[in-house]
């Protein structure tokens, strides 16, 4: 019969993935690239907000994009309409990007010159919010439709954010969401969020969302 | 799906603690995981097998701990479990406490020839 030993781990199960993600952020500081990783449910804008975030700081910055989604290329086609770089990622089949597939799609795109990188993860609120991408600055969209319960339900996603986009403001008419009822919410889980409320088909708000970056990449490149 | 992507970090962990500590077979895995992580041990064991499968854990047993969701209040300082009392201090009724343990989700150990 085999002897067998105990060997002791003692790890949480993120800590791998944590480390992979704290070495890509320190690349990513030396390489002089601002990545910002945005999060949100399948269907509140994310790839319309891109398109809006790219015409609005384009002129004044290189910019790469990274779409993950489990299957197809829909949204780097429309992405690649701009002129900026983008590279497709599939997780096949897994719900979100982890440090590792984040860094292999970088690696692909070719960080070199680009002083501001979007990655768009995977449309979930749950498993995206566990998995630190490396990314420099954490952004999520919520949007009108979805109602403003959602920080209720996946306190996570907005406890780990620096910024809560609140995307279809147009809409607000139509459904019983409380733009007051969230911020409430959020600032319970994350006292430190910054809120903004945008209408990404029209362009109302992207002023603010621009600024915020303009100011985050020119931190983060800096320093 | 949620538990796949963590189950599949999990293998990742262990083949390289394996990796650097000279392991060539593993009989077992023993998690942790805590009541208040967002971790539900049924799932975790349900994909499992998936998540081993051609991996040197592919024969690997898999047990996991359950570690309670333990709160001390905040005003006569008594651990009680969260999750029985619905956060609700069975001495003095308070709802104010703070989490002490249950958020883990940790490999403790492996059992290796």
């Amino acid at each position: 019969m085999d002897t067998y030993k105990i060997l002791e781990i003692k790890e949480s199960v993120f800590e791998n993935n944590d480390r992979q993600a704290d070495l890509l952020r320190a690349d990513l500081k030396k390489e002089k690239t601002f990545l910002l990783n945005l999060m949100s449910s399948p269907g509140s804008g994310k790839t319309t907000t891109v398109l809006r975030t790219i015409e609005a700081l384009k002129d004044e910055m290189s910019i790469g994009v990274l779409e993950a989604d489990i299957d197809s290329d829909v949204d780097a086609n429309t992405v690649s309409k701009t002129g900026v770089k983008v590279i497709q990622l599939h997780t096949g089949g897994m719900c979100h990007l982890d440090a590792d597939m984040t860094k292999q799609g970088l690696e692909g795109l070719g960080t070199e010159g680009v002083d501001f990188a979007i990655l768009e993860n995977v449309g979930n609120l749950v498993c995206p919010a566990e998995f630190d991408t490396g990314a420099s600055k954490n952004a999520m969209i919520l949007s009108v439709p979805e109602g403003d319960d959602k920080p209720l339900k996946y306190p996570l996603m907005f406890s780990i954010v620096d910024v809560l986009l609140i995307n279809k403001m147009d809409s607000i008419g139509f459904f019983d969401f409380d733009l007051e009822v969230v911020k409430e919410r959020v600032k319970k889980l994350n006292p430190n969020i910054k809120v903004i409320p945008i209408t990404a088909k029209t362009g109302e708000g992207i002023d603010e969302w621009a600024n915020w970056l303009r100011t985050e990449v020119k931190n983060w490149n800096e320093k | 799906m949620h538990e796949l992507g963590v189950v599949i970090e999990v293998v990742k962990t262990v083949e390289n603690f394996a990796e650097k500590n000279g392991v060539t077979k593993i009989d077992k895995i023993v998690l942790q995981i805590g009541e208040l992580s967002s971790m539900i041990p049924k799932y975790i064991e349900a994909c499992y097998p998936a998540a081993v499968d051609g991996t040197m854990m592919e024969e690997t047993k898999l047990e996991i701990e359950i570690l309670p969701g333990n709160g001390i209040c905040k005003e006569c300082n008594k651990v009680f479990n969260i999750i029985q009392t619905k956060g609700k201090c069975p001495i003095c009724g308070s709802k104010d406490n703070e989490i002490i343990s249950g958020k883990e989700f940790m490999i403790k150990e492996i059992l290796a020839c």
